[in-house]
C-alpha cells in the first residue's frame, strides 16, 4: 500500500494508509500511515464494532491535516478485543471421521457440505450476505469439483474463462468460506483462531485441503505445484513431517 | 494471531522483509479541513463485484466499486491466504469501511465520500501497479476525490 500512496500522491491526491506491517512502512516511507495492532485482514479492528472501526478510520483520516510531513507513520494504540477467544461457542457438527485417502477424504468433504448446509442458510439470514460465490459455482458444485482433485482426477473446468487450476482455486476458496460462515452462525463470536482451528483440524474440508496440497506438490504440473504450495492452506497451518 | 510477532517466525521474517519499492522523493499534498475532504477508499484486498471479473493470479490493475454498493454484492479473489478473511465475511467494515465513512460524512466529519472506491490486488508488483495508479489518479479526481483512505489486508 505505501506504493500506491507514493503513485497516488505524486499524482496529487492526498494520502493516509493503515498499516498491518510495520516493518513495511518504515522501508517505503509513505507519506502518512497509522500502523494497527490487528491481525492480517483486519486493518479497521473487530467485526461488528462500528465505534471501534470510527476509532480507527478517524484516526487515520486526522493525519491527513497535520502539516508536519512527509513522513507521518503513527501507531493506534487499542487492540482488538474480538482476538479473545469465547469458550460459549461450540463448533459445528462435522462428517469427518478417521478418513484417509483421497476418495474418503473427498466423500467427507462433499457430505460435511450437505451437513453444514443449514447453518450455513442460518448465517445468510443472519448477516444478511455470503462471500461464497468466487468460482461461480453453487456450494455443492464447488465442493464437488474440489473433491474431484481431491480424488486425483484433473477435471475440466466447467466455467467458461476459467481454466481448470484458476477454478480449483476459486473454489477451494468457496469451500473455506461456506464452512467457516455455517460455523459462525450463531449468537456467540467465536474469534479468528477458534474457527481456523476447527476448520483446519477438526473438519473434513480441511483435512481434503491438507491432502489436495499434498497431491498437488506431488504434481508434474508446474502451475499446480504453485497453487498448491502458496495459495490453499494457510503457512502457519501446513503440517509438517513427523 | 494477531500481531506480525504472533505469526510462525519464518512467515513473520518474510513479511517483514518483504521487498517494497524505494523512492527518491516524498511527494505531499496539503488540503483543507477534514470536513470539507471528499474521501475514497483504495482497498488491495482484491475485491471485487460479484458477477464480474474476479482478480487472477497478480493482476495489477484495480476494480471499481460505486459507493451504492451492498456488502451482499462483495468478494473478494486475494492470492494470499494468509490474511483472517472471518471478519471480512461477518462485516465489510474491517477491510472496506464504506458505512464508517458514510457515517462520517452524514455527521459532517468529513465533506463527503467519493462515488466510487476502488481495490488492487495487495500481492501483487507494485511496479507493476503503478500505471494503473496513475490512471486511477485521473479517475478520482474526475470525482472530484482530493483525499483517499488506503486499506490493506
Amino acid at each position: 500500500m505505501g506504493a500506491l500512496g507514493h503513485y497516488l500522491e505524486d499524482e496529487g491526491i492526498a494520502t493516509v494508509g493503515i498499516s498491518l506491517i510495520r516493518p513495511q512502512i518504515e522501508n517505503t516511507k509513505p507519506p502518512r500511515a497509522l500502523w494497527v495492532p490487528f491481525e492480517l485482514g483486519r486493518p479497521f479492528g473487530p467485526p461488528s464494532n462500528p465505534p471501534f472501526q470510527r476509532r480507527v478510520l478517524l484516526a487515520a483520516l486526522r493525519l491527513l491535516e497535520r502539516q508536519d510531513g512527509p513522513v507521518i507513520l503513527e501507531d493506534f494504540g487499542e487492540d482488538d478485543p474480538r482476538a479473545r477467544p469465547d469458550s460459549a461457542w461450540i463448533p459445528p457438527v462435522a462428517a469427518r471421521g478417521n478418513a484417509t485417502g483421497g476418495d474418503a477424504l473427498a466423500a467427507g468433504l462433499e457430505a460435511e457440505i450437505g451437513v453444514l448446509q443449514d447453518a450455513y442458510l442460518r448465517w445468510i439470514e443472519q448477516s444478511g450476505r455470503t462471500t461464497v460465490g468466487v468460482s461461480g459455482l453453487a456450494p455443492p458444485d464447488s465442493a464437488r469439483y474440489v473433491a474431484d482433485w481431491v480424488r486425483g482426477k484433473s477435471p475440466p473446468s466447467p466455467q467458461e474463462g476459467y481454466s481448470a487450476p484458476l477454478l480449483m482455486r476459486f473454489a477451494v476458496d468457496d469451500v473455506k468460506a461456506y464452512s467457516l460462515e455455517a460455523a459462525a452462525a450463531g449468537n456467540v463470536r467465536p474469534s479468528s483462531r477458534q474457527l481456523g482451528d476447527w476448520f483446519w483440524e477438526e473438519s473434513a474440508a480441511g483435512a481434503a485441503l491438507h491432502a489436495l496440497r499434498e497431491t498437488c506438490l506431488a504434481s508434474d504440473d508446474e502451475r499446480l505445484k504453485l497453487i498448491a504450495g502458496n495459495f490453499i492452506v494457510p503457512t502457519a497451518r501446513v503440517r509438517t513431517a513427523v | 494471531m494477531t500481531r506480525l510477532t504472533d505469526l510462525p517466525a519464518a512467515q513473520a521474517k518474510r513479511l517483514a522483509e518483504a521487498e517494497c519499492p524505494s523512492f527518491e522523493t516524498r511527494p505531499w499534498v496539503n488540503g483543507p479541513a477534514l470536513s470539507r475532504r471528499r474521501v475514497a477508499i483504495v482497498s488491495s484486498a482484491g475485491l471485487f463485484l460479484r458477477g464480474e471479473n474476479p482478480f487472477r493470479g497478480r493482476d495489477a490493475d484495480y476494480r471499481a466499486v460505486p459507493s451504492e454498493t451492498g456488502p451482499e454484492r462483495l468478494l473478494t479473489s486475494h492470492i494470499s491466504v494468509n490474511f483472517d478473511r472471518t471478519g471480512l465475511q461477518e462485516d465489510w467494515n474491517v477491510a472496506f469501511p464504506l458505512d464508517r465513512l458514510k457515517e462520517l460524512a452524514a455527521e459532517g466529519t468529513i465533506g463527503s465520500v467519493a462515488a466510487t472506491h476502488y481495490s488492487f490486488m495487495g500481492a501483487s508488483d507494485p511496479l507493476a501497479m503503478e500505471p494503473h495508479a496513475r490512471e486511477l489518479a485521473g479517475r478520482l479526481k474526475s470525482d472530484q476525490v482530493d483525499s483517499v483512505i488506503l486499506a490493506p489486508v
